[in-house]
């Protein structure tokens, strides 16, 4: 294995570790959940992703052979990561927030999340979608 | 024919009406006739042979330790029954077909008719008493479903109790009989328990064996004081009376008297308990049955009455009695069959069977008329026809018998019996078929179609011939059945009609005068037997089922009071008392020095072990939030599987991780419907108790553990076998998978059945639930958080979308790869499992459910189905069940490779696993059904209504 390949293989390992730790610190220190939400995006996206790197150059250099393990891994994560954020953000919405404390959705139509399912035919009526907008209480 | 194929044949045929039912009935009525057709022309080509004196045998081992051998025989006596059987039955099958309306579902009808058609052979056919215990027992259980064949009907459903409870706990006192009986005369084969009568009879079990199994033929048989259970079975329809109570079930206990007879009859025991059963029986049945209203009640009891009179005359222990009992079971076959088929039409037609209300009816249904009195009057004994004879020969053997000391006294009860059995004879021609009409018809009643008459005709015009030519039309069966029955010491015997004036002429004239002069003070005779009749049997008998339901209920309830922290405390303590037990009792291994045995300890299972310790001191602290404990049992779950990977246990890391996520979605749907938080419910006390027997169990499976890691085994284990042949012998280098499909295919089987009845059980129950008031309750149900406005978030639809291919192509790499590295079938249906429940998460319930094609109970039957014909494949090789074979194909263009019929046995493992998780997923989700919880798209914020606005803005 050469030497620039080497020094490939370590700088995308310092990378991964660098977001990775720092995502993690964010984790820690961001003052509240969506915030929190956005760090470990930076461990998951560069993080991982630097370790992937160096981890098929290693193979491709050191092994001699191409390696499509992490390609996988990647589209994985691709396909993992968004859903939980998605998920964590609509759960922390639906739970914590009412339509008040939001800001306007741009188009006129509103949360997805807080509208009611028994308030609104599906087949959307602007205004009474506006209305299911408002908080559920304690239903 | 074999004698295999014989027995074997209704219990093939009963599959295809039930399949073919759809085409139509006369396909189901027609295959069942056919299979009977085939199984009676069987018997009959062996008839000849079995007419010259020999029996045709049929042998194979089935559990030779136990004495338990599939021996089949045709003697004389099982020639005479199996003829009944398939005969009546041929006649049943044609019958059933025009009295069954459209309502009724035939395929099931014929199907059990034809098991318990089959189980009736069985018995017949065995020479093997354990052998023909099993078909015994088949014969109660199927008559149970056939009597309760209208299940819609309150009666049905008691009937068929009544008559289950009775001939089953006949069929237990049999079952010890038998094998006392087998005990006595060392060996269990019914030839040879015949040709050791005298040592029989010297043992000294010879008197309980005697006790128990006339008690179970009694049973079987209707007689005195187990007989009220045939009357509530005509709660069956007619063509289930005519076939248990004339030909088969009830002549089983006869069958099995008869069959045993050279063994057990001869003693004074015998004669005394089954001559007199028989008598009281007989006598009893017989005043009873003149005062039933109900046409089949009449019936009833008359067949109880007959019954009574051939276990009367085999308790005689004569020969000639021998001869007699069996030629009235021919008899008796035939015109009462003919008769319940008459009552059968009567009611069809007319749409009663109370004898109040008919009358009258020989104007409208002139051949039905004739069918029904030529069958009564010969079941009145009326000469000639075959009733007449048998009775004669009855009437003789009492004439000539002293019964408890007394001459006078058998001739004088029996001739009483045969008087009532003329007068109710007598009014069923009289009160139904003659006099004014009595029923008001829209439509006056009328024969029905010739089809439906022809099979009780062919009855009725047999009885006729019998008794105008006995000797030519019976009289060889009858030399050779009671040939059977006596061993070789019947009489030579000749029938014919008359036999001279004699004692039973003039007893059978005075009963026939008798008969019909009761039948005329028929009314004050009924006020008089109101008064004087014997409480009826049924309260007593729903008491008795009552008073030990109750019983029951309170041990059970005092045992096990549901509370599941007393059964799992009650549990951990015995366990964990009897480990303290046999470690103190000594005999186990000494232990080694722990660190020398274990070695040093890496740091990355100490960050599991750190990790895994944690989260159960958590989940014990935190146990009453439901939510967090579930994510801590997933982290648990995820150490294992780490701890199974770390250990170079690949497989059951990957077994392990689909198990958890399918199980940690199944405890989430479960969670739904609990509050979030558990209440702390027991005292301080309590709490402590639970603590010490937690401890107890904690720290004896950890001292367990640790007893195995450093300890020796006792013997060597058996990984040793297993690697070294895995290969060689099995064609797989997975050594785990090569266990699961080959080494212990069997085990995986019972374990793939298991796994499939789980889930249909919990679909079974949830079926029950949700056809209860509970629906209800749920429909109404707030949830106690609000719902999300999008349930199905277009994101996680998309995703698991992208997913699904890509799971089901892992499935089928980790299926394929099974045999030779980590995977197989198990773990193939787990993933596959996950990638549906994937879509049923993201899209909902109703959405993917209107997806699935195929009910996922085809899925478990097909998976069970296909391991257990692969399992059979190897018997056509001369391999016993689930040998397994491989080999190596090379095909052009593909390397080498193998193939295994393992891979069809874990094929079968992969549905079952898949069906069996969807079937519970499914049933369990249905509680959470609510109205409007279904939506029309897939994902509820659905791209075409903006377009459709988008429409509606730009118009």
């Amino acid at each position: 294995m050469s030497q620039a390949a080497e020094i490939l293989i370590a700088a995308s390992l310092a990378v991964g570790g660098v977001f990775g730790l720092v995502g993690s610190y964010g984790l820690i220190k961001l003052p509240n959940l969506v915030m929190r939400l956005h760090a470990p995006t930076k461990a998951t996206t560069l993080g991982v992703g630097g370790v992937l790197i160096a981890s098929m150059l290693h193979s491709w250099f050191a092994l001699g052979r191409f390696s499509v393990h992490e390609l996988l891994i990647t589209m994985f994560l691709f396909l993992t990561a968004p859903v939980t954020a998605h998920f964590i953000a609509k759960a922390h919405i639906h739970r914590r927030l009412s339509a008040r404390d939001l800001p306007a959705p741009q188009v006129d139509r509103g949360w997805a999340t807080l509208e009611r399912p028994e308030d609104g035919s599906p087949d959307g009526d602007p205004g009474e979608k506006a209305e299911g907008a408002q908080p559920g209480g304690g239903n | 024919m074999s004698l295999f194929l014989i027995a074997a044949l209704p219990f093939l045929g009963a599959v295809l009406p039930a399949l073919l039912v759809r085409a139509s009935r006369n396909a189901a009525a027609g295959t069942a006739a056919g299979a009977t057709a085939l199984a009676l022309i069987g018997v009959l080509t062996h008839a000849p042979a079995v007419m010259r004196g020999e029996v045709p045998m049929a042998r194979a081992p089935w559990v030779p330790s136990l004495g338990l051998n599939a021996n089949l025989m045709l003697d004389g006596l099982g020639l005479l029954f199996a003829l009944l059987i398939l005969g009546i039955g041929l006649l049943i099958i044609l019958y059933a077909r025009f009295y069954l309306t459209r309502r009724d579902p035939m395929g099931k009808f014929y199907a059990l008719l034809l098991l318990f058609q089959g189980a009736m052979l069985g018995i017949v056919l065995s020479d093997n008493i354990l052998m023909l215990l099993i078909f015994w027992e088949l014969t109660s259980l199927s008559s149970f479903l056939l009597i309760g064949y209208w299940n819609h009907l309150p009666e049905g459903r008691q009937g068929a109790r009544m008559a289950l409870t009775v001939t089953g706990a006949g069929g237990l006192a049999m079952i010890a009989g038998a094998l006392l009986l087998g005990q006595a005369a060392g060996s269990m084969e019914l030839s040879d328990i015949i040709a050791r009568r005298e040592a029989v009879q010297a043992s000294e079990l010879y008197l309980p064996a005697l006790i128990l199994i006339l008690a179970g033929c009694f049973a079987k048989s209707a007689q005195f004081p187990f007989h009220f259970w045939l009357p509530h079975a005509m709660a069956a329809p007619t063509p289930v009376s005519a076939y248990l109570h004339s030909a088969t079930m009830v002549k089983a206990g006869l069958f099995l008297m008869a069959r045993l007879w050279p063994a057990l009859a001869g003693t004074d025991a015998w004669f005394l308990l089954a001559a007199s059963v028989g008598l009281i029986t007989m006598v009893l049945g017989a005043v009873t049955a003149l005062f039933k209203d109900d046409l089949k009640g009449l019936l009833a009891y008359s067949t109880v009455s007959h019954l009574g009179l051939v276990t009367f005359l085999l308790g005689l222990g004569t020969p000639a009695g021998a001869v007699a009992a069996v030629f009235h079971i021919i008899n008796h076959a035939t015109f009462k069959a003919a008769l319940f088929m008459t009552a059968g039409i009567v009611d069809h037609e007319t749409g009663t069977r109370d004898i109040r209300r008919l009358g009258g009816l020989a104007a409208f249904m002139p051949v039905t008329f004739l069918i029904g009195a030529v069958a009564a009057l010969s079941m009145a004994g009326v000469p000639p026809l075959n009733g007449f004879l048998s009775k004669e020969m009855m009437l003789h053997e009492a004439a000539h018998t002293a019964w408890l000391g007394s001459e006078l006294a058998l001739p004088v009860l029996a001739g009483l019996a045969a008087l009532f059995s003329a007068a109710y004879s007598f009014r069923f021609v009289a009160h139904v078929f003659l006099g004014k009409p009595r029923l008001a018809h829209a439509e006056p009643p009328h024969d029905p179609v010739v089809w439906f008459w022809l099979p009780p005709a062919i009855l009725a015009s047999l009885t006729v011939l019998i008794g105008l030519f006995p000797q030519s039309m019976a009289g060889e069966l009858v030399r050779a059945a009671a040939g059977a029955v006596t061993a070789g010491a019947a009489p030579e015997i000749k029938l014919k009609l008359w036999h001279g004036v004699n004692e039973a002429l003039m007893i059978s004239a005075a009963a026939l005068a008798g008969g019909a002069a009761a039948l005329a003070l028929h009314g004050p005779l009924a006020r008089v037997w109101a008064v004087v009749a014997p409480p009826a049997a049924k309260r007593a008998f729903d008491a008795l089922v009552g008073a030990a339901t109750a019983a029951a209920r309170r041990l059970t309830d005092a045992l096990h009071d549901g509370d599941f922290g007393r059964s799992a405390a009650i549990f951990s303590v015995f366990a964990a008392g009897l480990g303290a037990w046999a470690w103190t009792a000594g005999g186990a291994a000494p232990l080694g020095a722990f660190p020398a045995a274990l070695g040093p300890t890496p740091p990355i299972p100490l960050i599991g072990w750190v990790c895994l310790v944690t989260a159960t001191l958590t989940l014990t602290a935190l146990h009453r939030h439901r939510l967090l404990a579930l994510v801590l049992i997933g982290v648990t779950g995820l150490m294992v599987s780490l701890t199974f990977s770390y250990f170079s246990a690949p497989d059951l890391a990957l077994t392990q991780i689909s198990v958890e996520v399918v199980s940690i979605i199944l405890l989430l749907l479960a969670l739904n419907f609990m509050p979030r938080e558990t209440p702390r419910e027991s005292s301080a006390a309590r709490r402590a108790r639970d603590l010490a027997a937690a401890a107890a169990a904690g720290l004896g499976v950890g001292a367990a553990i640790y007893a195995i890691l450093v300890g020796d085994f006792a013997f060597a284990p058996i990984s040793e076998f297993h690697l070294a042949n895995s290969k060689t012998g099995g064609g797989g280098e997975n050594v785990v998978n090569v266990i699961l499909v080959d080494f212990r295919g069997f085990d995986t089987f019972g374990e793939i059945t298991v796994l499939g009845i789980a889930a249909v059980l919990i679909y079974a129950l949830t079926e029950t639930i949700m056809a209860g008031p509970v629906r209800a309750r749920l429909l109404n149900r707030r949830p106690a958080e609000p719902q999300a406005g999008d349930a199905h978030p277009m994101m996680m639809v998309v995703a698991t979308r992208v997913l699904m291919p890509i799971a089901l192509t892992v499935a089928v790499y980790i299926f394929l790869r099974g045999h030779n590295a980590p995977g197989g079938g198990f773990i193939a249906g787990l993933i596959v499992s996950v990638a549906f429940v994937m879509q049923y998460m993201a899209s909902g319930f109703s959405w993917a459910a209107a997806r699935q094609r195929y009910p996922y109970h085809a899925f478990i039957g097909l998976g069970v189905l296909v391991a257990a014909a692969t399992g059979m494949g190897a018997w056509f090789n001369g391999k016993p069940f689930l040998t397994s074979d491989f080999g190596y194909v090379k095909l052009p263009g593909l390397e080498k490779f193998e193939l295994a019929t393992a891979a069809l046995f874990d094929l079968g493992v992969f549905l079952t696993v898949l069906g069996a998780v969807l079937l519970a997923l499914e049933s369990l989700a249905r509680y959470a059904w609510r109205p409007n919880i279904a939506s029309a798209h897939p994902m509820d914020i659905d791209p075409t209504r903006d377009e459709a606005a988008q429409r509606e803005e730009g118009r």
